[in-house]
């Protein structure tokens, strides 16, 4: 290998080489921690919320008029939609995750605690709430239609059975005893007892620290004329079944309007819109500054090429194969590569040390910036190829012609 | 050492055939000094192109050193290039961005050689041509003759049975130009055989044996070598005044 020389002929010709280089080291700076931020969003996109959200959807309904009693026309629709062919099951409920809207609470271990032991929120469901939410039940119980009590929007919320998920149970009672054991959701008596525990859902928030921490609470909650109704549908039958429920409503009462049906692939698309924008944007540029360095390596070498087309042609007199030209040129790109990458390194752990001193960003794990070097390694190595093959082709009697 | 029989070189486009080299013979044998002249434009370049290896020929045949180079693969061409033949350009095409030393180490590095052999090469070629002490000096810091002795090291550094010079003093002025001459036949008296193609009949008189190329074809070929008139001081200065 012709390392030594090579390195020694560019240390002549420093400036296109710290141009590239610093190109180099600016785009693995970036790339890594850019893709860092695209992988945790990603991440965030793709966290699981519990249900089956292929097959559930939800809408709101809110009656007009005089008269109009919401309570009755929420039990009612639901024994409507419940009747719906291809419907699995159906309940009110005052939120659905990914919403951006519900109700959140403290929740304790004592009375008239201060700070209270955890942070949730409530879901108000009927008892085919677990069935309609799609989550699973792990341990105890589901409610029965005898728990369910009529509610009243104002009221002190102090139900007296819940169920809740298994990260609310958990960090409530780390020693995995939550079934059974009683909680404060009110800051006054009476006290609500763990009667079931679900595997996973979310809270409606995207952002919320504790996003698994869920109440699931027997309530018939209308919020005056305006109920909002989750229906999960049988399998592949979701889009069949939401034409089929808004007909079935509008039929049903005439004095309300039916709300947008959203599935809840909608809803999560909707919910995470900034985060799937930027990512796209990273994503953008990520693409423009490959491209740009992969130009750059591709200009500075086809400039190389033609100004050296003489010195290409002498060193195959001399006995250079076209191979040697080839290796020579992609090795002259690997030497400024690497230097590049060397200081890009060091710069994409600066950047994150950075972005975790000022946004709170987790630090960029470490294989990030090898994975990087192996990238750019290769964008540079194809980059060069082109002026390489040019330069290995070009012929051996250039070196006796007097331009 | 080089001989070439019946050797044509045609230039083809889809209107024309130009002949570069027609029917051309030469014989040149091992430690002969070679003088290739002729007009500009008459083949000389061709010849010392083809001599070289640098370029391929249309027909006849090419022996170098008893190798029929007719049907070389490219890479062939190169390793035989590298390892039979020595090039000194009118330019000295020097790299402008190495050494002396790493310059006289392009030819030995393609050849595969070790470290301390390159080393060892490189050291004694300069030395011969007087410039051992500036292996760590760039071709600009040296004028045209010391850059041209840096060639002649570098041709000689792999040890090649022939010389191949394309005007070798044509860039230099005559003080320079008799430094080189006398280090060629010095190389020459050696053992290496030279092929030096000249269009000054002055320096082309030094050698044994002229060729005059004309129209691509051998004109005059002064077959029986000649013996070597002793240089003195002056001759060729005073030749290319």
């Amino acid at each position: 290998m012709e390392i030594r020389p090579i390195l020694s002929a560019l240390m002549r010709s420093k400036v296109s080489m710290i141009l590239i280089g610093l190109q180099v080291a600016l785009t693995l700076a970036i790339v890594c921690n850019a893709l860092f931020i695209i992988g945790q969003r990603l991440e965030l996109m793709n966290r699981p919320s519990g249900m089956n959200e292929a097959d559930t959807f939800m809408f709101g309904s809110s009656g007009f008029g005089q008269g109009y009693d919401g309570r009755a026309v929420m039990k009612s629709d639901l024994a409507v939609l419940r009747q719906i062919p291809g419907v699995a099951d159906a309940t009110p409920s005052n939120s659905v995750p990914m919403s951006g809207g519900g109700w959140g609470s403290g929740i304790s271990l004592q009375p008239k605690q201060k700070t209270s032991s955890a942070d949730t929120t409530f879901y108000m469901v009927d008892d085919h709430g677990l069935n309609s939410f799609g989550v699973k039940l792990i341990a105890g119980r589901n409610f029965t239609p005898a728990e369910i009590e009529d509610h009243d929007q104002g009221a002190r919320v102090q139900p007296p059975v819940i169920i809740v998920t298994k990260a609310l149970a958990d960090k409530l009672f780390p020693n995995g005893d939550a079934l059974g054991k009683q909680v404060y959701l009110d800051e006054d008596e009476p006290r609500s007892t763990i009667v079931g525990i679900v595997e996973k859902t979310q809270e409606p928030w995207i952002d919320s620290k504790d996003i698994e921490h869920a109440t699931f609470i027997p309530y018939f909650l209308p919020y005056g004329n305006y109920t909002r109704y989750l229906v999960r549908a049988e399998p592949g039958r979701r889009d069949e079944v939401m034409k089929a429920v808004e007909q079935k409503m509008a039929e049903a009462n005439p004095s309300r309007i039916i709300g947008k049906l959203r599935s809840l692939q909608q809803v999560r698309h909707e919910a995470y819109a900034n985060d799937r924008a930027m990512a796209i944007i990273l994503g953008a540029v990520i693409a423009a500054l490959l491209a740009v360095t992969a130009l750059g390596i591709v200009g500075m070498a086809s400039f190389w090429v033609a100004q050296r087309t003489r010195q290409i042609g002498t060193r195959r007199a001399l006995g250079a194969t076209k191979f040697d030209i080839l290796r020579y040129f992609q090795t002259e790109n690997f030497i400024i590569t690497t230097m590049g990458l060397i200081a890009g390194g060091i710069l994409a752990y600066g950047l994150s040390l950075w972005l975790m001193q000022q946004y709170q960003s987790p630090r960029l794990p470490w294989y990030y910036v090898p994975v990087g070097f192996l990238c750019l390694w290769a964008l540079g190595q194809l980059a060069v190829l082109g002026p390489a093959l040019r330069a290995s082709r070009v012929p051996p009697a250039v070196a006796t012609r007097n331009v | 050492m080089l001989k070439m029989t019946h050797l044509q070189k045609v230039y083809r486009t889809h209107l024309i055939e130009t002949y570069a080299l027609r029917d051309f013979s030469i014989n040149v044998r091992e430690g002969e000094f070679v003088a290739v002249t002729g007009p500009s434009g008459s083949g000389k370049t061709t010849f010392l192109n083809i001599a070289g290896l640098l370029e391929e020929f249309t027909g006849g045949e090419y022996l170098l050193d008893g190798v029929d180079v007719a049907g070389l693969g490219d890479d062939a061409r190169s390793r035989l290039r590298n390892e039979k033949i020595g090039f000194i350009f009118q330019s000295f095409n020097l790299i402008p961005d190495l050494n002396l030393f790493d310059n006289v180490d392009v030819p030995l590095r393609y050849r595969g050689f070790g470290a301390a052999d390159r080393k060892k090469r490189i050291e004694e070629s300069l030395s011969r041509v007087g410039l051992a002490s500036r292996m760590k000096h760039y071709p600009a810091e040296l004028s045209g003759g010391q850059q041209q002795r840096v060639a002649i090291a570098r041709a000689l550094a792999g040890s090649p049975r022939l010389l191949l010079a394309d005007e070798p003093t044509g860039n230099l002025d005559s003080l320079m130009a008799r430094g080189v001459m006398e280090l060629l036949e010095e190389i020459n008296r050696q053992g290496t055989t030279i092929v030096m193609v000249t269009h000054d009949p002055e320096l082309a008189a030094r050698a044994h044996r002229n060729v005059h190329v004309i129209d691509g074809q051998v004109t005059d070929f002064d077959d029986e070598p000649k013996l070597r008139r002793p240089v003195r001081d002056g001759d060729t200065a005073a030749a290319i005044a």
